[in-house]
């Protein structure tokens, strides 16, 4: 419709321009052609669509009137429109204004526009538009009607002409920290290009973008071409945050003659994801040969899924004992926070220096690890017994020097 | 007091005005000369292709050049330096009947054995002081580094454990001089004791271990880390006796902060060098010091103990020349 008004639009510029500089010419060389074959005077008047349907509620409706003069003088016309019904506002127009009359140079045609519209509770049936022009001398008198048939629903209509979509894969399973891509066909049968303006409606902070398919660009409307079928793929993004569970995502494609909806629905399963620390931070402690060293670690289920069964794993150098307390997490729902304690036994011949302990938290479908560096001390214990023999030692040396001193 | 003060600087110009100085002091020049020359060539090329060296200063003391390191020098030969010092200390002056007449004055017998073993020791940190001093100047003007604060209290405990290592044979030679009437007597004695603790521990050691355990090298290769693992155990559990095993374990790990341990041979597994060689790094001085603790202990007993059996057998002798 816009297309055929654009046109038209064209045409009335050419035709004006003409009329500003080529006048004189043209209409003397129209005239000497015409004179042969041409009756004097003749005009016709006729509709582009002298009869449509449509459905209630539907869009404005705009169809040419071509006036066409195949005489050899140019004429005047008055037209007038008879709208009989108080539910139709119906007018003939061309840009924005009402027009009355028509002046048509000789072999020239003229188009205006006829626009109806009805109010939404309009009863199914036919209505009939006369439009009547006649010369200004009153010689020629022109009719042309245009039927309009309202019908019943849309779907009536949609049926036989319009858009289809079909999408094939209308459920889409993932986590929330994926994209996704649903592709949907439409199928134009409308007779003209149209217009589709793309929307959608999806749960709140949701990112639904339509793209073309094979380009990396985000639309929000499209135009068909005749009897063309075009795919595009609907993005869909939810939060970070979602929940698991069912969305339903209704996309919404309207034509200037109707409204589709077709709906999608994104399943989200839930991410599984751990973060594992220790209190404050410190990834380092230090331990005794021999002798247990304590450290306690949190496990944060920062996905959004239900962990269960936490194991954890050890890397750890032979002969050491590492126990955790408990020994594992049965259950930690999302954003839960449980602390673990684990005690760390070196081998009493461990080598005194740092060694590397890994704990891998083995969770449902993700694991994470910490590494510990473990410092190996050596104990004090036998540094003290030593002072105690070499205060022995000396002691036994003073002890002889009283005895035996001073002789 | 006041006597032993007097019979210490009487020793010391024995000392250092006798020929021994003068064979103390070419054995001074000698060592820090030697070992110094070495290790100028040698810790050049060992820091070659090293990213980030640590502790290159004690490489002047550990780095074995040549032929030896000072440690090693030190471990052999610095018994000689204690035996050189001690093995006449008595028997010398009751054979040249001057110990009598010196307990004639007002002299407590134990001053006199006293300040020689203070003389002894006094004479024994002079030379090992300058030896390590001329080692350092040397080594900075060959390195031109500057040792940090950590090597400065290694070296300096490094010193320590020498000076009582050598004061034990010095003791060992005291004790000699007071048992034998003859100096050269009580010198091959002392020199028999040098020789069995420095080499007939070793080679006897390794000779109980291969008695022990049978030598499987032509065997599997897996059975024979296992067998070596023994044998390694064995030896060092035997080498204990030996003073100077006792002061190689107890400088290893001061002197060479890289060592984690005192064993030259140890079982580790495949996890345990994994997770240690994650973290590479040098140890603390004080678990350096702690590790080594117990050699450190025994050698200072063994010395003590050595000093206190001199002491008691010079109080309880008869003095008057025969």
């Amino acid at each position: 419709m816009v297309m055929s008004r654009t046109f038209l639009v064209g045409i009335l510029l050419m035709v004006l321009t003409m009329g500003v500089f080529h006048i004189p010419d043209a209409s003397c060389s129209e005239k000497e052609k015409g004179s042969e074959q041409s009756p004097d005077r003749m005009v016709t008047i006729a509709a582009e669509y002298p009869s449509i349907q449509m459905a209630r509620g539907g869009e404005k409706i705009n169809i040419n009137v071509y006036f066409r003069n195949m005489g050899k003088t140019d004429e005047n016309l008055n037209v007038w429109l008879i709208n009989n019904y108080k539910k139709w506002k119906a007018s003939l127009t061309t840009f924005s204004f009402n027009i009355t009359g028509v002046y048509i140079p000789s072999g020239k045609d003229k188009a205006v526009v006829f626009e109806a519209e009805a109010d939404k509770d309009i009863n199914p049936g036919k209505y009939e538009f006369p439009i009547k022009a006649q010369t200004t001398d009153g010689k020629f008198k022109l009719s042309e009607v245009i039927v309009i048939e309202v019908l019943k629903e849309k779907s009536e209509l949609d049926k036989s002409r319009g858009i289809k979509l079909t999408s094939s894969y209308p459920e889409i399973q993932g986590t929330p920290d994926s994209t996704f891509k649903f592709a949907i066909d439409i199928d134009s049968t409308f007779v003209d290009d149209t217009p589709l303006d793309l929307s959608a409606q999806g749960p709140k902070d949701w990112n639904i973008n339509f793209k073309p398919s094979y380009e990396d660009k985000y639309i929000s409307s499209l135009r068909i071409k005749v009897n063309e079928r075009r795919t595009i793929n609907v993005e869909v993004k939810p939060p970070a945050d979602a929940k698991a569970g069912s969305y339903p995502i209704n996309v919404i494609i309207n034509t200037p003659k109707s409204r589709l909806e077709t709906p999608l629905t994104v399943i989200l399963t839930g991410t599984y994801s751990l973060d594992v620390r220790t209190a404050g931070g410190l990834l380092s402690l230090d331990a005794k040969q021999g002798k247990t060293s304590n450290i306690s670690f949190y496990v944060k289920n920062t996905g959004s899924a239900k962990n269960t069964n936490i194991k954890f794993m050890t890397f750890k150098p032979e002969n050491w004992k590492i126990e955790f307390k408990p020994e594992k997490i049965d259950a930690i729902e999302p954003g839960e926070l449980k602390q673990v304690e684990m005690s760390i036994t070196p081998y009493e011949d461990a080598l005194v220096g740092d060694y590397s302990v890994g704990v891998d938290v083995a969770g449902e479908k993700v694991t994470k690890n910490i590494e510990l560096r473990t410092t190996v001390k050596a104990s004090a214990a036998w540094g003290w017994i030593g002072i105690g023999i070499i205060v022995i030692v000396i002691a036994g040396l003073f002890g002889l020097f009283r005895r035996f001193g001073r002789r | 007091m006041q006597h032993l003060k007097t019979i210490i600087k009487k020793e010391l110009s024995d000392h250092f005005s006798s020929y021994r100085f003068t064979i103390i002091f070419a054995l001074i020049a000698m060592v820090s000369l030697i070992v110094a020359y070495m290790i100028g060539i040698n810790v050049r090329k060992e820091l070659e292709g090293v990213a980030k060296p640590q502790f290159i200063f004690l490489m002047l003391f550990t780095s074995s050049g040549n032929l030896f390191s000072l440690v090693q020098f030190v471990a052999f030969f610095g018994p000689l330096i204690g035996l050189l010092l001690g093995f006449d200390t008595i028997n010398r002056e009751r054979n040249e009947g001057t110990l009598s007449k010196l307990l004639s004055q007002p002299i407590y017998r134990d001053t006199v054995i006293n300040a020689k073993f203070l003389a002894g020791v006094s004479v024994i940190s002079i030379i090992m002081i300058s030896i390590i001093l001329v080692i350092i100047g040397l080594g900075l003007l060959v390195l031109g580094i500057v040792p940090g604060i950590e090597e400065i209290w290694r070296i300096f405990i490094y010193l320590v454990i020498s000076i009582i290592y050598i004061s034990f044979w010095l003791g060992i030679s005291i004790l000699f001089s007071i048992l034998f009437r003859s100096t050269a007597t009580s010198a091959l004695a002392a020199l028999a004791v040098w020789i069995f603790f420095s080499f007939f521990v070793a080679i006897g050691a390794s000779a109980v271990a291969d008695a022990l355990v049978p030598d499987i090298k032509q065997d599997i290769k897996v059975a024979g880390s296992e067998a070596d693992y023994l044998r390694s155990r064995i030896i060092n559990q035997f080498s204990l006796i030996s003073p100077m095993h006792l002061y190689t374990r107890a400088t290893a790990t001061i002197i060479d902060p890289t060592r984690k341990t005192t064993q030259t041979f140890i079982e580790i597994g495949r996890m345990e060098s994994i997770s240690i060689a994650r973290f590479s790094g040098t140890l603390p001085l004080t678990q350096s010091i702690l590790i080594v603790a117990p050699y450190i202990v025994s050698l200072i007993a063994l010395t003590i103990i050595c000093f206190a059996l001199s002491y008691t057998i010079f109080m309880r002798q008869e003095i008057r020349s025969f």
